[in-house]
């Protein structure tokens, strides 16, 4: 049924929005990381997922051509994406090592996302330049179709509820505080004894390896990846579901995504078709989208929810932060 | 290490920072002894605040060496002073505005197990017990600043003067040996002033040693056993205040009221 279809498809974008905002918000929202160029990270996972999965470039007559190409299971392939998600994360954070200060670090990550998207798009045999990579297999091919769909949604709920876990606790407790701490003022956390160097990379490979998990989710799902699934633009989509749901916040970067990804931008899909101006629904969501981060950034800079920190009485927290 | 442990706890040893063709600072050797409080005094641009910076680590020296409890610290990043006790403040204070006043003080405490990978990895139950300490800790620190009330409000809604107090709170929290306070009193009511001269009194009756640049000349006097004079990038003479007032080569360099 057409709209069994389309829940599927909203749910699975829906969870790996879920992994990419959550990885952005431990580097944008809780550790001060303004990277601009988190969209690569997820592009890396999808990628890696895609070569690993797809076999030898020759087979199928030879139509798209690329670098590697293995068969591995899965459950494996998932984990080679979230791995280059992490190390390509890690990369992109050594433009930071020059202790620039955050709003140059940002420009210079956005610069490392144009450099690198206009590297892959030139067809040098990486991974097919702009067409892209096509066929890449979804790991329940051999079910029945409906059965199929949601064996996706199951496989995208897992890993969103281990990332979840592993999430919170990089988001909670002294690690948490720490990195908060390094968002408020690096050079404060540094005469306080913190490595902020070292606390950067960490967050930044995690960080890429929730991008880059998402990334191989939407790949297996879609069955291809291309530079145009990747534009430096979804960084900033993703930064917009951050700042409406309330930076630094677990749940609100959530509640954010599910506004702005799922409603915002798959809503506008339901408006009426011009036919003379094809891409017209997807351009007016951009703008509702610009236009909403704005009015937050203006009206409501701490988002939906906004960041919540433990409040002790006595000897213990008696709440923990949201 | 029986050497170590008797010499200076501070040793600088002909330091020099030079920006372009200027000398902020000019070759400058003190000491800073156990225990003691020490001042750093000159006027303004004798480069009082670069010589800290270097000794805390936040700005490279051009030439010179910085000894720290008989160990070369002139190359060492900032945090790894700070972890060998070496802790600084900062003249405007500088605190963590979106963490609870409590939550800036405990971000400070050394050794940590949740900020190890163990205690990432572990969760709340390898780091529950270490906390529970620092908490009462803490909370002990905030009762002696009279600032308990404010344990739980954000850090960035507090007023300068608290802010100043969550900052020495703070650098008190990491155990320090050496407190360098670069004009801990500016912006300070005199009430607050001499609660804080007090604090610091207390502090180095306890052990602690402290190298402080001040403006204020009465603090200076009432606080420093030795006082270091610097003008135009040198060290202009040393000694203890009642000294320094006699001095003619002080007193043109620096009008002392």
């Amino acid at each position: 049924m057409a709209w069994e279809y389309y829940l599927v498809v909203m749910l699975v974008y829906l969870g790996t929005d879920l992994l990419a905002v959550w990885g952005l918000n431990l580097e944008f929202g809780v550790a001060g990381i303004a990277n601009l160029a988190y969209i690569v990270v997820v592009a890396a996972g999808a990628y890696a997922y895609a070569i690993v999965t797809l076999g030898p470039s020759s087979g199928n007559g030879g139509f798209q051509t690329y670098i590697g190409g293995f068969t591995l299971p899965f459950p494996l392939a998932l984990l080679v994406g979230a791995a280059a998600g992490a190390l390509v994360g890690t990369l992109i954070g050594l433009t930071g090592l020059k202790r620039l200060r955050q709003d140059y670090q940002g420009v210079a990550m956005l610069v490392v996302s144009l450099m690198v998207t206009t590297i892959v798009s030139a067809d040098i045999g990486l991974f097919n330049g702009t067409a892209g990579l096509a066929l890449i297999p979804n790991p329940f091919s051999n079910l029945d179709p409906d059965t199929a769909r949601w064996a996706y949604v199951a496989l995208v709920a897992v890993c969103c509820l281990i990332g979840f876990v592993v999430l919170r606790r990089f988001t909670t407790g002294p690690m948490g505080r720490t990195l908060r701490a390094m968002r408020d003022d690096d050079t404060a956390a540094s005469a306080a004894g913190k490595d902020v160097v070292r606390l950067r990379l960490v967050v930044q490979a995690v960080g890429g390896a929730f991008g880059g998990l998402s990334g191989a989710l939407l790949a297996g799902f879609i069955g291809g990846w291309s530079p145009s699934a990747w534009a430096y633009i979804e960084t900033l989509a993703f930064l917009s579901c951050i700042i409406v749901g309330g930076r630094g916040s677990d749940l609100g970067v959530s509640l954010g995504t599910l506004i702005i990804a799922v409603l915002l931008l798959q809503g506008v899909q339901f408006l009426p078709q011009i036919a003379s101006s094809p891409g017209l629904s997807e351009d007016f969501g951009w703008i509702i989208l610009g236009a909403a981060t704005i009015a937050f950034i203006w009206f409501r800079p701490q988002g939906v929810l906004k960041e919540r920190r433990p409040r002790y009485r006595g000897e213990s927290p008696s709440k923990l932060p949201g | 290490m029986a050497l170590a442990a008797t010499g200076p706890l501070l040793e600088v040893d002909h330091l020099e920072k030079h920006y372009g063709g200027v000398r902020a600072v000019d070759g400058i050797s003190f000491t800073v002894e156990r225990g003691s409080i020490t001042g750093l005094i000159g006027p303004n641009g004798a480069g009082k605040s670069t010589a800290l910076a270097m000794i805390g680590g936040f700005v490279q020296p051009s030439g010179g060496r910085i000894r720290f409890d008989g160990v070369d610290i002139t190359g060492m990043a900032m945090h790894a002073r700070a972890r060998i006790g070496l802790v600084r403040t900062f003249q405007m204070a500088r605190v963590f505005g979106n963490l609870t006043t409590l939550e800036n003080l405990l971000v400070a405490a050394p050794r940590q197990r949740g900020e190890r990978a163990a205690g990432v990895v572990g969760g709340r139950r390898a780091w529950r017990s270490q906390e529970k300490e620092l908490v009462s800790e803490a909370q002990a620190m905030l009762e002696t600043f009279s600032m308990a009330q404010k344990a739980n409000d954000l850090a960035g809604t507090l007023s300068g003067g608290q802010k100043r107090a969550v900052e020495i709170m703070r650098a008190l929290m990491m155990q320090p040996k050496l407190l360098l306070l670069d004009e801990p009193m500016a912006g300070l009511s005199p009430s607050l002033s001499r609660h804080l001269e007090d604090v610091l009194l207390k502090l180095a009756d306890g052990g602690l040693s402290l190298l402080l640049v001040e403006h204020e000349l009465e603090t200076v006097d009432k606080l420093c056993g030795k006082v270091v004079v610097m003008a135009q990038g040198k060290v202009l003479s040393e000694g203890r205040m009642s000294e320094l007032r006699l001095s003619r080569e002080v007193q043109d360099a620096y009008v002392i009221g």
